[in-house]
């Protein structure tokens, strides 16, 4: 039997059952998670022993000695109904993000899939705790949901490819209490081709491409992966980058390589690196030299794994005094405060530098944790083969501000 | 007149075509404002099922597994079980199993067949995750 907070009774569960073990017995205590009060975790042992008790003596039934094999076969038409009535149903289901979903009718769901030329059933991963199978009409109707566009499927698909990806450990950082959110950036001419922001206000609300894309992975990793607010997934405040965290870097203003020539990739080919941060900080460097800037990015306390975001002057400033982007990570390894949660000192694989951001001042912090054995992933983007047909039917659904 | 009618009510519907998003993108509706809509919610494929061990009619005079995970509450919450467990039956016995590893399956470790050896020569086993 398994001894948890209580609040986590649903979790255990839920995860017993992904092992294919439902019967499981789980006992949920009053001890706060990762107690260090002795006086708690006596009294909350002392509430529940005689169920402990009870837990590990009383005889199993019939379901817990042999579980039947529910075969689930959802039907592939959900509802049907107006607008609102779709999106209440979505809602009630637990099927939305609590913002209005697109209906995702078989024509939109049909059109997303342009986006690439794989089959409607081909199943690019499953995804945990409930290991949902990720096949390219369910990542289509959870995108149409979100408002994404058939251009943006390119790199939904290679984002669940890269989210599940032994090595980002997703299982870890998927349903914890840390409230992880995942972080794309995007490499490689596609950014330009979907109008991926990676200037002004780059990680705000604003542009297609940065807020559906991210929306539709936490609509992915919740319907398809089956991890539910508070039920799987256990983030204890939450995290306002689950709605959203897609940004893609500024190659076209940065003195230096982009990150996935970095990673071995051609310029010429699009990517996305994920990672799972739970921290975003802002800051200002005290002097706009060099020294200054990098002086900052320091002491801004990158740890493993950490992505530095540096603006387009603030990299200029750098290269022209002669620093390349090496300097600066070895500049930040030797001076930086922070270490890693290994324990050891920061090294060149827990921390990235990317340029991205316009005209300002300010340098950002997105900062995960590291020592799960996990790492930055980076998946190549394809494209379809009828990619600049699609590309040109979007190109042109840009906002346009009228000046006041 | 009625060929000002037709001639405006021409040009009406060509800038309202105009306006309409191409394709089925925005998710149509249907002539009565309804909507069919697919499920977002993923199949599964059924995996094979285990019952769960039988259970032992008394804790007296038995081997009782406690297993603690890497988070620090769990070998003190293992603590305080095993202590209640030596009071009441003071002739069972305990063995600690203590996972070092943050957030993995036992038996998907290295562990494996460390755990499955543990577990094996235990007649009930309480697991506490810290959480």
């Amino acid at each position: 039997m398994l001894l948890a907070n209580r609040g986590f009774v649903n979790d255990a569960h839920s995860a017993a059952s992904g092992k294919g073990m439902p019967g499981v017995r789980v006992l949920g205590t009053s001890i706060a998670c990762e107690s260090t009060v002795a006086a708690d975790i006596e009294s909350g042992i002392d509430a529940v022993f005689d169920d402990i008790v009870a837990a590990l003596t009383k005889p199993l039934t019939d379901e817990e000695k042999s579980p039947q094999i529910k075969t689930e076969k959802p039907p592939r038409i959900a509802f049907t109904g107006n607008y609102t009535e779709v999106n209440r149903f979505y809602y009630r289901k637990g099927w939305s993000d609590g913002l209005p979903i697109t209906p995702p009718s078989p024509d939109a769901v049909a059109e997303m899939m342009q986006g690439t030329d794989l089959p409607a059933n081909h199943v690019v991963a499953k995804i945990i705790p409930r290991m949902g199978k990720a096949t390219i009409e369910k990542i289509a109707v959870n995108a149409v949901m979100a408002g994404a566009l058939p251009t943006h499927m390119p790199v939904l698909v290679a984002a669940v490819e890269a989210i599940t990806d032994a090595k980002t450990r997703f299982d870890t950082f998927e349903v914890s209490t840390g409230s992880w959110a995942p972080f794309l950036l995007i490499n490689g001419p596609i950014r330009k081709e979907i109008h991926i922001n990676c200037s002004s206000g780059a990680l705000s609300p604003g542009n297609i491409a940065n807020a559906a894309i991210g929306r539709a992975l936490g609509l992915i990793v919740k319907n398809i992966g089956g991890a539910r607010k508070g039920i799987e997934d256990m983030g204890t405040l939450g995290n306002p980058a689950k709605y959203t965290l897609v940004l893609g870097e500024n190659e076209e203003e940065s003195p230096w390589q982009p990150l996935h020539v970095d990673f071995g990739f051609s310029k010429k080919e699009s990517t996305v690196t994920v990672f799972f941060p739970n921290r975003y900080a802002q800051t200002i460097p005290a002097q706009t030299n060099a020294q200054g800037v990098a002086d900052s990015l320091a002491g801004m306390g990158p740890g493993s794994l950490s992505c530095l975001i540096v603006i387009p002057d603030h990299a200029r400033i750098l290269s022209s005094e002669g620093w390349s982007k090496k300097q600066v990570k070895d500049f930040i390894i030797k001076n930086a405060h922070s270490r890693n949660r290994r324990g050891g000192l920061l090294s060149d694989e827990d921390f990235i530098v990317v340029v991205a951001g316009g005209p300002g001042v300010w340098m950002g912090l997105l900062q995960s944790a590291g020592g799960f054995g996990n790492s930055f992933v980076t998946k190549k983007i394809e494209v379809p083969s009828n990619w600049d047909t699609l590309t040109g039917k979007y190109k042109n659904l840009v906002p346009s501000y009228v000046r006041y | 007149m009625r060929k000002f009618m037709i001639i405006a009510g021409a040009a009406v519907f060509t800038v309202a075509a105009a306006h309409a998003p191409s394709g089925a993108f925005f998710a149509e509706e249907g002539a009565d404002g309804q909507y069919e809509v697919l499920s977002p919610w993923a199949e599964v494929d059924p995996i094979p099922l285990r019952g769960i061990s039988p259970r032992v009619e008394t804790l007296a005079g038995k081997k009782i597994g406690l297993f603690a995970n890497f988070k620090r509450a769990a070998r003190p919450i293992q603590a305080a079980v095993e202590k209640r467990l030596k009071e009441r039956f003071p002739d069972s016995e305990t063995s600690l199993f203590d996972s070092r590893l943050p957030n993995v399956t036992e038996t998907e470790t290295e562990n494996k067949d460390k755990f499955a050896a543990w577990a094996k020569e235990m007649d009930a086993v309480v697991a506490a995750v810290g959480d």
